[in-house]
């Protein structure tokens, strides 16, 4: 088998409708609409919810990727990875189920591959600290939002069925954390490296600006201090991460 | 087969194969460190699996070697019914004959194998059947089947000693209900009726133009657009005998219709960025996305 893939090489049905994340933020701004779904109205709800469908789907298939791809890395990490591939592909049914309770149709917004994108580093370190800690760090805030919202405008549903999913979310934080640290164990240089891929990921995953230290009704994306630290964020990298978005002011 | 599963699921773009391979491959990673936990038990190193001969290797090579974008059948047919109905049929085998004071540790892994890989080929057959509606995809799958299992058959099967039938047919059976955990109901496929009725009268005059070649002389497309659009349909270089819409999404008020464009020699797919005017839906940008020769081609 090929290993690892190029990223152009990641399979849709065609009735997927693919963008760059750039020009979608781009195109909405034009039009005088925030560049991230603010959680606002009914409809950017169902962009909401559909934007983290993809997600659910590309994470899926880059754990699958990671299973595939590190067959000599320790056989325990190729267990936790496969075990992510299963909740993930749980977490799209989740969402499929959300989104037709929220009145959506799959593919009725663009997919972008900004997040399959970071699923594809070629070394397993970095692929944990990035996916793992960064983007799943990110599912926690966003979930965490959504769940508040959900519960002030009384829709259970979508309350309960995201809770359930944050709370495999965490799980997978806390995986990323251990395998950043065995994988690395002794490889000072390799582990610097795939840290700084996170940061790169959270600094992008700021969306210039969207994601903040505040209130959930305040702020289009609020950071979860506490989920963050259920995952195993310690207090530094929280605050890190909040200096971070500090300067983050440009998409 | 972990591995591989793992691995296809982004190569696949049908979502019910997709979905199918990422319900399986925890159960299949399960699998695995049962028996690597069992091995030491029985006076061999932990968690090390080694092929039975090398014709096996190469019935996996074979198998794993399904790995383009239009080959889903190959790979949902190579595991669903050939690597796992044999795994049941060995698995079944085994159990029958493993002796119930001596081997409890083993016979508590084989029953739960036996029943998950009963489940997952039944689903996947499930899928499969969805995927081979024509004639065509059912020869296809009918022949690599059929150079598997020879391939198989020449390795003597996992172990290697040929000492099972490669699969019998007697020790598949499971009750639908039971598959039904292993399978995701996906949304229908697009319906292009979602568009709405302007917006649908501005495509079909768009599909008119392009088949008749007279996009050029359409006033469907903003002026200041206009070379960017005919350009990017210059590089499709095919006649279009038939367009159709097989996507629709919204960026704000803009709507992103993604068409397929069937040429004599070519399938291409254009994705149209809609804006609405004064004068109705313009084409305010396009983008070929996709080509690929007709023969490969399948609707997804």
């Amino acid at each position: 088998m090929e290993r690892p893939i190029a990223y152009d090489k990641l399979a849709r049905e065609d009735r997927f409708v693919r963008m760059r994340a750039r020009d979608v933020a781009e195109l909405k701004v034009s039009q005088g609409l925030p560049p991230f779904p603010d959680l606002s109205t009914h409809d950017s709800m169902r962009e909401r919810v559909h934007g983290i469908l993809v997600g659910e789907l590309q994470a899926m298939e880059g754990a699958g990727r990671t299973v595939c791809d590190f067959p000599d890395a320790p056989w325990e990490f190729t267990l936790d990875m496969a075990r992510q591939v299963w909740d993930e592909s749980r977490h799209v049914e989740t969402y499929l189920g959300l989104l037709e309770h929220l009145g959506g149709r799959l593919g009725e917004f663009p997919e972008t591959t900004i997040l399959w994108r970071c699923a594809c580093a070629e070394d397993a370190a970095a692929r944990v600290a990035g996916v793992n800690r960064g983007l799943e760090g990110l599912a926690c805030d966003v979930f965490n939002q959504l769940i508040h919202i959900a519960g002030k405008i009384g829709d259970p549903i979508l309350e309960q069925s995201v809770d359930y999913v944050l709370a495999d979310e965490i799980t997978h934080v806390r995986m990323g954390s251990r395998w950043l640290n065995e994988l690395t164990r002794g490889e000072p240089e390799r582990r610097r490296k795939a840290i700084e891929f996170q940061e790169t990921i959270d600094e992008r995953f700021n969306l210039g600006g969207t994601r903040q230290d505040g209130q959930h009704d305040v702020v289009p994306i609020s950071i979860a201090k506490e989920a963050r630290k259920l995952a195993g964020f310690t207090d530094e990298e929280i605050e890190r991460l909040i200096k971070s978005t500090q300067r983050s002011q440009v998409y | 087969m972990l591995r591989a599963l793992g691995g296809w699921i982004a190569l696949t773009p049908e979502l019910p194969a997709k979905l199918l391979f990422g319900r399986h491959v925890w159960d299949c990673a399960q699998h695995a460190d049962l028996w690597g936990k069992r091995l030491p038990e029985l006076r061999a190193p932990a968690q090390q699996s080694e092929p039975a001969n090398l014709r096996m290797v190469k019935f996996m090579d074979l198998l794993e070697s399904a790995e383009g974008p239009r080959q889903t059948v190959e790979r949902v047919a190579g595991v669903y019914r050939v690597l796992k109905p044999h795994l049941v049929t060995v698995y079944a085998h085994h159990l029958a004959n493993a002796n119930p004071v001596y081997e409890p540790p083993t016979r508590r892994i084989l029953e739960r194998c036996v029943e998950e890989e009963r489940r997952h080929a039944a689903a996947g057959a499930m899928v499969l059947a969805r995927l081979t509606r024509d004639d065509a995809a059912r020869e296809r799958q009918k022949t690599w089947e059929q150079q598997l299992l020879a391939q198989l058959g020449e390795a003597g099967g996992v172990t290697g000693d040929g000492a099972t039938p490669l699969i019998d047919a007697a020790v598949l059976a499971v009750s639908p209900h039971a598959v039904k955990q292993d399978l995701v109901d996906v949304p229908p496929d697009f319906d292009p009726a979602v568009l709405e009725p302007e917006l649908a009268a501005a495509v079909a005059a768009y599909g008119a133009a392009l088949e008749s070649g007279q996009l050029a002389a359409e006033s469907l497309v903003e002026p200041s657009a206009r070379d960017a659009v005919l350009a990017e349909h210059d590089r499709f270089g095919d006649r279009v005998r038939r367009c159709r819409v097989v996507a629709l999404a919204a960026v704000g008020r803009h709507r992103l219709v993604k068409v397929r464009l069937d040429g004599a020699r070519m399938v291409g797919y254009v994705q149209l960025r809609f804006v609405r005017t004064d004068a109705g839906w313009r084409i305010g940008a396009a983008e070929l996305v996709r080509m690929e020769p007709v023969d490969v081609a399948p609707a997804l």
